[in-house]
C-alpha cells in the first residue's frame, strides 16, 4: 500500500511540476515580457535611485488594448498604445488649433475639397516609406465596412474622392461640407495612417501586428498582461528619451497605487479617489490631474409621458441638487456639468452656470405639468458603481417632490440593447467627445435624425437639427460660435438631458517621471515624457 | 484498462455537444447586440448593421447553432474572436498558461498543507493542535479570496514589501495568488483528510495492526492513509477542475491574465465565439481532470482497479 501512496505521491508532483513547466514554454513574446517584469517589479524599489538612468518606462493602466488595428476598434485602453505607434496627418496644438504632423501643411481648397502635403523621408516601423498612396489606402480602409467602429468620426470622407495628385501630395474630398472635419482627423483611432503593404501582408493578424510612423515600434503583446514597445530609431521627430515601454494592464485601482507605490510602475492610470491623498503625501510620486472630454447625463425618453413635457423634466433639473451629488460621489474629483459641451472643447458655454437646485419652484412645475402629487418611474443606469450611487441620491431627490422611482441595475450590453429599443424611462449614461469639436458633443446625441442611434433621449427639435447642421457648415468664427452657444442654451432649457458631472483624469507618477501630461481624450502622450 | 480510458474520451463527444448547446442556446437569449457592442456606443447605426450581416447574427438560432456543431464537430474549429479576430483556440492558449500555473501552485500547496495537517489532527483528534488547526480550517473555507487576497497584498507587498502585489510571471510574484486562492482548498483538503483518517483508524484491522505490534508509522502511513486516500482524492480532484475553470477574483486581484478574466470580459463584450470556446475548454479540462481522478483510484485501490474492464 505504501507503493500506492508514493506512486500517487509522485503521480501528483509530475502533474504539477508538468503544468507549471507548460507555462514556461510560453511563446516568445510573453517571456521576453516576462524578464522586464520581474526584474522591474522585484527591484524597482530599492534599486531606481542608485541605478543608471533608467530606459524602460512602465505604465499601468486598467484596461488591457482590444486591437491595434485603428479600423477595428474605438476604445481609450487601445487608442492609448496607438497614440505612441501611429501618428496622423494633423494633430491639435497647444491652442486647440488644427497644424500639420505628417502632413507639412494643408489647404482647404473649398468646403468639400482638402489638400495635404506629405513630409518626406518619413519612415514606417517595416521601412517603407510614407507616401500619398498610403493615405489613400488608410482612408479607403476606415471608410469601407472594416471601419465600423470609427465611421462617426472619419466615415465623412469620400473614398471615391481620394486623388492622388504625386507621391506626396493628395486630395481628401468629403461628402458633405463639415468644419468638423480637420479636427476629426486627429482622432488616433480614425485619422492615423497605415502602410498598406503592412496591413495587407498581416491579414487578420494585422490587430496584434500593427506598423505605424510613430516614434515607438510595437514588439509583443501579452494578451490581459502587457504590451511591450521599442524606439523607432529612423523616427522622422524628436527622438523620445527612453528605448523601450511597457504597458501593463491591472485592472484593480488599488493594485495600481500599490504598483506605483513600490516603484513596479513609473506611471500611473486612473487612480482612485481613495489613493489620492495617499499618493500626494507621499514624497516618491505626484499625482497629475485634467478635466477630461467626457460627460455623465442623467436623461429622459422624451417619447414617453411624462417626459415628453418640457415641464416635467425642468422639475426634474430642479430637483436634483447636482453639486451636492457631484461632490458626495466623486469626493473632489470632476467636476458638475455646466452643459453638453465639456470644458476643454471649443465653445464652451461657460455662461449656462450650473442647474439650479429649487425644490420648491420643481414642485410649482409638477403642479403646472398637472402632477401635483408627482408620478413612479424607472431610472436606469449600467453597473458603473459612481453611476448608482448618483442614481441612488436621485432616487432621494427625487421623492421630496412626489416622484417615487425604481432603480434598475443593467449590464452594459443589456443597457445599450435596452436604451436602443426605447424600453427606457429615465437614465444615466455618460457621452464623450473624441474630437476636438462642439460637433463631437452635440449631433450625435441631439440630432433627431440620431434617435436610437446615440440620441437615447429620442430629442426631436427642428430648430436644434437646423442649428446642427448650420454649425457643421459654417468654418470656425464669431458665427460659429454663436451658434454653438445658442445649442447649448437650448438644450440646458429644454432638458432632454440633465448634465451631472464632467469627468477627470488622475494620474499617479514617480517623481523622476518628467514631462507627463494627460490629454482630455484619455489617451496620453508617453513617448516626450523623461526619467531623470 | 486502455478500454475503459477510451469509452470515457468518447463519452465526452456528447458532454461537448450538451455544453456547447446550452452555451449557445444562454448567449442567444442573452440581450445586447455583440455588434453594436464591438463597434463601440458611439458607432452609426449602418456600420451595425453591416456588421450584423456579416457576423450571420441575423440567421435564425437553429441555423447558427448548426453550422457551429457543424464546424465544432466535422473541423475542429471553435471559430475566431468577434473582437481581435484570432482564433478562439490561441485566444485561449494565451491564456491558460497563466490559468494552469495558478491552479497547479494553489491545489499543490493545498495537498502539501493539508493532507499532513488532516493526518495529525485525526491522530490527534480533540488535542489543542486539532481545535485549532480546525478552527483556521473553518475560517480558511469562509473567507472570501477578494478579501484575503487583499490582506496578503497590504501585509506583504505594502506593509513589508517582501512580494509582488501582481504578475505571474516570476515565482515571488506567484506566492500571493496561490495562497489566497489555496486557502479554501487547503481547509477543505484538511477537513476531508482528518475526517476520512478519523473514520478508517477506528477499523479494526488498525487496532489489528497495532495489537500485532506494528511500528505507528506504519500503521498510520500505510493501513490508514492508504485507505483514507479515496475521498481525499475525490476532493483534491474536484477543487482542481474547479480551478482550472479560472478564479476571475483571484486573477483581477493579482492582474493575472486567466481564463476566468478571458471569459469575463468576452461576455461583456459579447464575443460569443470565446465565451463558446471558453466553456467547452473548461468542461473538457474538468472532465479530463475526472478521468484522471477516476484512473488514480486504480493505482490506490486494487478492488476498483479490478473494476475497469
Amino acid at each position: 500500500m505504501r507503493k500506492k501512496i508514493s506512486i500517487f505521491l509522485v503521480g501528483v508532483l509530475l502533474l504539477v511540476t508538468a503544468l507549471t513547466g507548460c507555462s514556461s514554454a510560453k511563446p516568445e513574446a510573453a517571456s521576453g515580457a516576462e524578464s522586464t517584469n520581474g526584474s522591474e517589479a522585484a527591484s524597482g524599489a530599492e534599486t531606481t535611485p542608485a541605478a543608471p538612468a533608467k530606459d524602460t518606462l512602465i505604465v499601468a493602466t486598467g484596461y488591457d488594448a482590444k486591437s491595434l488595428d485603428p479600423h477595428a476598434t474605438n476604445d481609450v485602453a487601445s487608442s492609448n498604445i496607438m497614440e505612441q505607434i501611429y501618428d496622423t496627418l494633423v494633430v491639435l496644438n497647444s491652442s486647440n488649433e488644427v497644424v500639420g504632423s505628417l502632413a507639412e501643411k494643408f489647404e482647404v481648397i473649398d468646403e468639400l475639397t482638402y489638400k495635404f502635403y506629405l513630409k518626406k523621408g518619413v519612415k514606417f516601423h517595416n521601412g517603407e516609406e510614407l507616401k500619398a498612396a498610403d493615405v489613400a489606402y488608410t482612408f479607403k480602409r476606415a471608410t469601407s465596412p472594416i471601419g465600423g467602429s470609427i465611421a462617426h468620426i472619419v466615415g465623412d470622407i469620400d473614398p471615391e474622392g481620394l486623388e492622388i495628385v504625386d507621391d506626396y501630395t493628395i486630395i481628401v474630398r468629403i461628402k458633405t461640407p463639415n468644419s468638423a472635419f480637420l479636427p476629426s482627423l486627429t482622432h488616433k483611432g480614425g485619422g492615423v495612417i497605415l502602410n498598406e503593404k503592412a496591413v495587407e501582408a498581416a491579414g487578420d493578424a494585422y490587430a496584434m501586428n500593427p506598423v505605424g510612423t510613430g516614434p515607438f515600434k510595437f514588439e509583443s503583446w501579452a494578451k490581459g498582461d502587457q504590451i511591450v514597445l521599442t524606439r523607432f530609431d529612423e523616427y522622422y521627430g524628436e527622438k523620445p528619451s527612453f528605448s523601450k515601454m511597457v504597458i501593463r494592464a491591472i485592472p484593480e485601482a488599488t493594485n495600481r497605487t500599490i504598483e506605483l507605490e513600490s516603484g513596479g510602475v513609473d506611471i500611473a492610470y486612473d487612480i482612485a479617489t481613495n489613493d489620492i491623498t495617499r499618493i500626494e503625501e507621499n514624497k516618491d510620486l505626484k499625482i497629475i490631474r485634467k478635466m477630461a472630454n467626457s460627460t455623465t447625463y442623467f436623461a429622459f425618453n422624451t417619447l414617453k409621458a411624462p417626459f415628453d413635457d418640457i415641464k416635467v423634466r425642468q422639475a426634474i433639473e430642479y430637483a436634483i441638487d447636482t453639486e451636492t451629488i457631484v461632490q458626495a460621489v466623486w469626493r473632489g474629483v470632476g467636476a458638475p456639468a455646466v452643459g453638453p459641451v465639456p470644458p476643454n472643447i471649443k465653445y464652451f458655454n461657460n455662461a449656462l452656470g450650473k442647474p439650479t437646485y429649487d425644490v420648491e419652484k420643481a414642485k410649482a412645475l409638477l403642479v403646472e405639468a398637472g402632477y401635483p402629487d408627482g408620478f413612479t418611474a424607472k431610472i436606469w443606469t449600467n453597473d458603473k458603481k459612481a453611476r448608482i450611487d448618483m442614481c441612488t441620491i436621485i432616487q432621494n431627490q427625487l421623492a421630496e417632490i412626489g416622484i417615487k422611482t425604481e432603480i434598475q441595475v443593467l449590464e452594459w450590453g443589456a443597457y445599450l440593447e435596452g436604451i436602443k429599443n426605447g424600453d427606457h424611462e429615465m437614465f444615466m449614461v455618460g457621452w464623450s467627445t473624441q474630437t476636438p469639436d462642439p460637433d463631437m458633443s452635440l449631433y450625435g446625441p441631439f440630432h433627431s435624425s440620431q434617435k436610437g442611434k446615440n440620441n437615447f433621449s429620442y430629442y426631436d427639435n427642428p430648430k436644434v437639427d437646423a442649428l446642427l447642421e448650420e454649425g457643421r457648415k459654417l468654418a470656425d468664427s464669431k458665427e460659429r460660435q454663436a451658434i454653438y452657444e445658442e445649442l447649448q442654451t437650448i438644450i440646458r432649457e429644454e432638458a432632454p438631458w440633465i448634465v451631472m458631472e464632467n469627468s477627470e483624469t488622475v494620474v499617479g507618477v514617480r517623481s523622476n517621471i518628467e514631462g507627463f501630461d494627460p490629454s482630455p481624450f484619455g489617451y496620453h502622450v508617453l513617448y516626450n515624457v523623461t526619467i531623470k | 484498462m486502455l478500454k475503459y480510458f477510451a469509452r470515457r474520451i468518447l463519452m465526452l463527444i456528447p458532454v461537448i455537444l450538451g455544453v456547447a448547446f446550452i452555451v449557445f442556446f444562454l448567449l442567444y437569449i442573452t440581450p445586447g447586440d455583440p455588434a453594436r457592442i464591438i463597434l463601440g456606443d458611439q458607432a452609426t447605426e449602418e456600420s451595425v448593421l453591416q456588421l450584423r450581416e456579416e457576423m450571420g447574427l441575423n440567421d435564425p438560432f437553429f441555423v447558427r447553432f448548426g453550422k457551429y456543431a457543424y464546424n465544432l464537430v466535422v473541423n475542429q474549429d471553435v471559430g475566431k474572436s468577434y473582437v481581435t479576430k484570432r482564433p478562439v483556440w490561441d485566444e485561449i492558449m494565451t491564456v491558460f498558461p497563466a490559468t494552469l500555473k495558478l491552479a497547479g501552485s494553489s491545489i499543490l500547496l493545498a495537498l502539501l498543507i493539508g493532507i499532513p495537517i488532516g493526518i495529525i489532527s485525526a491522530i490527534k483528534q480533540y488535542s489543542i493542535f486539532d481545535n485549532v488547526t480546525m478552527l483556521f480550517a473553518l475560517i480558511g473555507i469562509s473567507m472570501p479570496v477578494f478579501w484575503l487576497g487583499l490582506l496578503l497584498i497590504l501585509l506583504f507587498s505594502v506593509k513589508l514589501g517582501w512580494l509582488p502585489s501582481s504578475g505571474y510571471t516570476t515565482l515571488n510574484a506567484m506566492i500571493l495568488p496561490a495562497v489566497a486562492l489555496g486557502a479554501q482548498s487547503i481547509a477543505i483538503i484538511t477537513r476531508m483528510t482528518r475526517s476520512s483518517m478519523l473514520e478508517v483508524i477506528r477499523m479494526d484491522y488498525i487496532r489489528m495492526a497495532r495489537s500485532k505490534g506494528q511500528d505507528e508509522n506504519k500503521v498510520v502511513f500505510k493501513h490508514a492513509l492508504g485507505n483514507a486516500l479515496i475521498p481525499i482524492i475525490t476532493i483534491a480532484g474536484l477543487q482542481f477542475g474547479r480551478l482550472l475553470g479560472g478564479a476571475v477574483l483571484t486573477e483581477s486581484i493579482f492582474s493575472i491574465p486567466g481564463i476566468g478574466r478571458l471569459m469575463v470580459e468576452s461576455i461583456k463584450m459579447r464575443d460569443f465565439p470565446v465565451v463558446q470556446g471558453g466553456v467547452l475548454f473548461v468542461a473538457i479540462s474538468f472532465s479530463l481532470v475526472n478521468l484522471l481522478v477516476d484512473l488514480l483510484y486504480a493505482y490506490v485501490d486494487p478492488r476498483i482497479k479490478s473494476q475497469y474492464k
